[in-house]
């Protein structure tokens, strides 16, 4: 039965790749039936695994040589993961019946997002390392496929290239760790490493750990290896939601959370990984409030909120790192496809031309508001519960530096929703927008996210038990959602927050009286919209690249003589090599 | 006395080669375009040496090895002899299927299969030489049948200034191995292979020997910075003939080279580390070349100076620390490369086809020609793409599987300096994304380019061969294990010939 339904959470959605496929751009109706229906179906039995949650792989199969056996474990990390894969999945679906219409190469389209979500899917479930590494890069593909979707707009080429290279060059983290354990351990099981781990030489374990981090860094986009992201906004709408919020992005976060009993007592590792947390829930939250571009506003809030995710893994706080994340992908999914909405009825990502839409478009407001509540952080979404647990392992078990800087990104964040809110909805309308409500299948979705976005974190006490109930070298403890949410509310760390998220609040209502203030941090906003710097080492690493190549290329001259001069030269380096290791 | 299947193997295609010329000389296949009897002689040809192949394979799986003398010659089939020959016959017979439309309207056509042909049987020979002087003869065979082959557009003048750079460069490399051989004659007496690595050789001599092999067989094995005649033979060839150029013969080179390296055991670890060093050259040379590259086939035949490095690391991973997965990954890239590079080659080749060469126009195919090409021509759009992410190594393609293997070899050493090298190979892989990622970006656009628009529709017969590949290249990626009866008995044969 399991097995099944683990066979089911995977092979649906790429069955259901080929047959849209297969169904060809000439009856779009039936692509956009046969990727809703597989999506949704695919969905249920995610969630119809979360009965049979346990910590032993209930699929193996060996692939023989090197390759080791490829193995499906539904323990409660994977089983959640693939829930939100699935579901959210399913969700973007049914919302680009609505986006996607009239699009061409809907196949293309749909065969892609369907080939993703079983891969993410499989990426967690996986309890072979080779093959969450083979998942790990069809995500990678998927992403880099759908960015560039739009193939003849050299920005979406562009961010589509650059999300795939970066990505893969953080993935070189995660396969050298994946072959120094494979080396030494023989074995690609995570279990297996879990338990030997500490029979590893501590500075091959350091580099597992580290590895794993450049890894997270990359695919989660945590500074310095962020700056794909906001460039994989050319994507479409519902892709941003799927991939660049709600799923593949997590993965990071995944690895870090899996891996951290391993990783915990390696030196230095906790604080890097705070450190890079940090870093990037503050900076990318002072990037999200100087962007007028809706998507990238989003995009920037999502590395700050993945950064809390990663500082709440560096300080311990596995749960509420899981916990955020769920919220987060829900809230965030829900932004993204309400600014899809708006972008589909407006037809620009510019905030400066939109404002005053709440009139024509009084459900994408009254969702997005429910969203950028629990971006913010506020009473009583589930974002709120979420990041509260977060602040409260910070201020309990890490260092204080690093939470008073989580508390400030805690502020920037209700600022710049506060502000990214007033500017589309509120305020004066553009009169030569006109814009119209979400049509219905973009509706189901929203409404769906958004009542999610209300209730999740009602599920606290069940999610806890499914964590601690399948994740033996995890040290989790399970706790009613009665017990979670009371020691939320009357926690100092809460209200701490909530002062700090309303003084955030405040600066925007009184931004015109902060004239002053906003004049004299000008500096430090231009840099901001520079990407700190970021961006501009990006660009010279390329620079560098192609001159190189450009200077190598010279070697190849085409004539005969220099090209008989370069098989003798060849031969007098070797026999200078030689004689000279002899000696 | 019974004549084992390998025999068979080599000489059908040998046999059928002056058949076809003939047929091709008497059937005039301009009279009437549907029958070419060259082609179908060489295609009959290779189709039945698929049975000694296959009866060579059953052989070989109960023996381990086969040999045959006649006269004084030997040869020998081992596990690496016998992947060499699936790579050549696979490649050769889905050449010469796809090459009927490609060559519908040339002249000459009998000498390109009788050739064609000919390379095939010489390079199942040249895996299976067991001693120095018989490797030299195999190995100038298949020079000679290529260079022609290189050059068949006898009009064009880029595609004779390939030929005559290709032949310069590669005789200089054959003085080389000459050079080599004859100083193992001089010290040991003998040229048989076992023999000469029995006899313990004074290290000076053997080092400088080594020396010549490696840049001798280097030059077809397009070792940096000799690789200079590889962009124009490949890029210049019809594109059957860059698919066997850049998919078996410079293996070829490279399994000749470590025949000839493998007489010399006396100094195995110093080869190793100059393969290993070899291969780090290529990979960031190759990638650094075709980073830039607008012409689609200039930027695959630089790709393959890259390949060519990942395959050096392996196999020099094994003659080094003696690791057999070292062997049989990077013998498995051998025969990935082989599978992915054809495809690219035939799937470009198809495309060429199609906007230029079927217009009579010799101009290079670039990226910008490409734009939109997926909405005329989807099928070879498609394979293109498949096999260029397949040699960027994504998963879940055959390109993935034998690059992790060759990585996996690397960290099993346990050796710091091997492992980084593992860790350079694969920033190398990234590096090269960005140069496979935009081709398959313009394939895929909307807008077409005036060649596409104008571009004739492809000839059903050349997506057969198309098929066979792609479907290969998924499968191996899904399932290694689908050919390790080739790759794991060639591990071992590298690996018993190295004494490690």
């Amino acid at each position: 039965m399991v097995t099944w339904l683990l066979a089911l959470t995977i092979g649906l959605p790429w069955l259901g790749a080929l047959c849209v496929w297969a169904a060809g751009n000439k009856h779009p109706r039936a692509q956009h039936g046969l990727a809703a229906a597989f999506s949704v179906v695919a969905g249920l039995a995610a969630l119809a695994l979360l009965p049979f949650t346990s910590d032993t792989a209930a699929l193996s199969i060996p692939v023989g040589g090197i390759f080791g056996d490829f193995t499906l474990t539904p323990d409660g990390l994977g089983v959640f993961l693939a829930i939100i894969a699935n579901v959210v999945g399913s969700l973007a679906v049914i919302f680009s019946i609505d986006y996607m219409h009239g699009e061409a190469e809907l196949g293309r389209y749909y065969a892609l997002v369907l080939f993703f979500i079983g891969a993410m899917a499989g990426l967690v479930l996986c309890g072979s390392l080779l093959f969450m590494f083979i998942f790990w890069e069809i995500t990678a593909f998927c992403s880099y496929a759908l960015i560039s979707f739009h193939n003849d707009d050299p920005k979406a080429v562009a961010g589509g290239i650059k999300a795939l290279i970066v990505t893969q060059l953080g993935g070189v983290g995660l396969l050298a760790g994946a072959l120094v354990i494979y080396g030494y351990l023989g074995s690609y099981q995570i279990t297996d490493f879990l338990a030997q781990a500490n029979t590893l030489p501590p500075g091959l374990l350091g580099v597992i750990a580290f590895g794993s981090i450049v890894a997270a860094a990359a695919k989660s986009a945590q500074v310095p290896l962020h700056t794909w992201l906001p460039d994989a906004m050319e994507a479409p709408t519902p892709v941003s939601a799927l991939i660049h919020a709600a799923t593949m992005v997590n993965a990071g976060v995944y690895l870090l959370a899996r891996f951290y009993p391993a990783f915990a007592e390696v030196t230095g590792w906790t604080t890097a990984a705070i450190l890079v947390g940090l870093l990037s829930a503050l900076l990318s939250a002072m990037m999200a409030l100087v962007t007028d571009d809706i998507k990238r506003c989003l995009a920037y809030s999502t590395i700050s909120q993945l950064g809390y995710m990663v500082y709440a893994v560096g300080v311990g706080a596995l749960f509420a790192s899981q916990f955020h994340l769920l919220s987060h992908a829900v809230f965030k999914a829900l932004l993204f496809l309400g600014a899809g909405a708006v972008i589909h009825t407006v037809g620009t990502r510019d905030m400066r031309q939109m404002g005053g839409l709440g009139h024509s478009m009084p459900f994408v407001r009254m969702v997005f508001i429910i969203g950028g509540l629990a971006l913010a952080g506020l009473p009583i979404t589930n974002g709120f519960f979420s990041k509260e647990t977060i602040l409260e392992g910070g201020l309990g078990h890490g260092p204080r530096w690093a939470y008073i800087g989580m508390l400030i990104g805690a502020g920037l964040t209700g600022l710049y929703t506060v502000r990214m809110v007033s500017m589309v909805f509120f305020g004066e309308a553009n009169p030569r927008q006109r814009a119209h409500d979400a049509p219905p299948a973009m509706r189901i979705s929203l409404s769906l996210l958004a009542i999610g976005t209300l209730t999740t974190w009602l599920l606290a006490g069940p999610f806890s038990r499914l964590l601690a109930g399948s994740l033996p070298f995890h040290d989790l403890h399970p706790e009613s959602s009665l017990a979670i949410t009371t020691e939320i509310i009357t926690a100092t760390a809460t209200w701490l927050a909530l002062v700090v998220i309303g003084l955030g609040l405040a600066t925007w209502l009184l931004r015109d009286r902060l004239a002053g203030l906003r004049r004299r941090l000008s500096p430090v906003a231009s840099f901001a919209a520079d990407g700190f710097g970021f961006e501009w080492l990006n660009q010279q690493i390329v620079r560098l690249m192609t001159a190189t190549s450009a200077l190598i290329s010279k070697s190849q001259t085409g004539h005969l003589n220099w090209n008989m001069a370069g098989i003798a030269g060849a031969l007098i380096v070797v026999l200078i090599i030689l004689a000279w290791s002899v000696q | 006395m019974n004549i084992p299947a390998f025999v068979w193997l080599i000489a059908v295609p040998l046999l059928a080669s002056p058949l076809a010329y003939l047929g091709g000389h008497m059937g005039r296949p301009s009279a009437n375009r549907r029958l070419n009897p060259a082609r179908e002689v060489a295609l009959a040809g290779l189709i039945v040496a698929w049975a000694p192949f296959i009866g060579a394979a059953r052989e070989l799986h109960r023996a381990g090895q086969i040999s045959y003398s006649l006269g004084t010659v030997t040869l020998t089939l081992d596990g690496l002899a016998l992947l060499l020959a699936a790579v050549a016959l696979a490649l050769g017979t889905l050449v010469v299927l796809y090459s009927g439309p490609y060559l519908a309207r040339e002249s000459g056509q009998e000498k390109y299969y009788a050739m064609l042909t000919a390379m095939v049987g010489v390079m199942v020979g040249l895996g299976c030489a067991g001693d120095l002087f018989n490797l030299w003869i195999w190995f100038e065979a298949m020079a000679v049948t290529s260079y022609l082959l290189v050059a068949f557009y006898r009009e064009q003048p880029a595609s004779l200034e390939a030929g005559v750079k290709y032949l310069v460069q590669s005789a200089a490399g054959s003085v080389l191995v000459l050079l080599g051989i004859g100083l193992v004659l001089a010290q040991a007496g003998t040229l048989n292979i076992a023999e000469v690595r029995a006899m313990h050789l004074p290290t000076s001599s053997l080092l400088a020997t080594g020396a010549l092999f490696l840049i001798g067989f280097g030059v077809k094995t397009a070792l940096v910075p000799l690789h200079t005649w590889l962009p124009d033979a490949h890029s210049q060839a019809p594109s059957g003939i860059s698919a066997m150029l850049s998919g078996v013969v410079i293996e070829a080179g490279l399994v000749a080279l470590l025949r000839s390296l493998s007489a010399l055991t006396a100094a195995t670890p110093t080869w190793g580390s100059l393969l290993l060093g070899a291969g780090a050259l290529n990979m960031l040379a190759g990638n650094l070349l075709a980073l830039r590259q607008t012409h689609v086939k200039r930027l695959l035949a630089y790709s393959s100076l890259a390949h060519i490095g990942y395959m050096l690391l392996g196999l020099g991973i094994a003659v080094y620390a003696g690791e057999t997965t070292g062997a049989q990954g990077g013998l498995f890239h051998l025969l990935n490369h082989g599978l992915m590079k054809g495809l690219a080659f035939l799937s470009a080749g198809a495309l060429l086809y199609t906007l230029h060469i079927a217009a009579g126009n010799h101009n290079p195919l670039t990226i910008s020609d490409l734009s939109g090409a997926a909405r005329r021509y989807p099928w070879p759009a498609f394979t293109l793409s498949l096999a260029l992410l397949g040699l960027a190594g994504l998963p879940p393609l055959a390109g993935f599987m034998s690059k992790w293997q060759i990585f996996a070899a690397g960290f099993q050493t346990h050796n710091a300096l091997i492992s980084g090298l593992v860790i350079f190979a694969a920033l190398n892989s990234v590096l090269s994304l960005a140069y496979y990622a935009p081709l398959v970006n313009a394939v895929y656009r909307q807008e077409l380019s005036d060649t596409v628009r104008l571009g004739i529709p492809l000839p059903l017969a050349m997506n057969v061969p198309l098929l066979v590949l792609a479907l290969a290249v998924v499968a191996i990626g899904i399932w290694p294990d689908l050919v390790a009866w080739l790759t794991a008995p060639a591990g071992a044969a590298l690996l018993a010939a190295f004494g490690t």
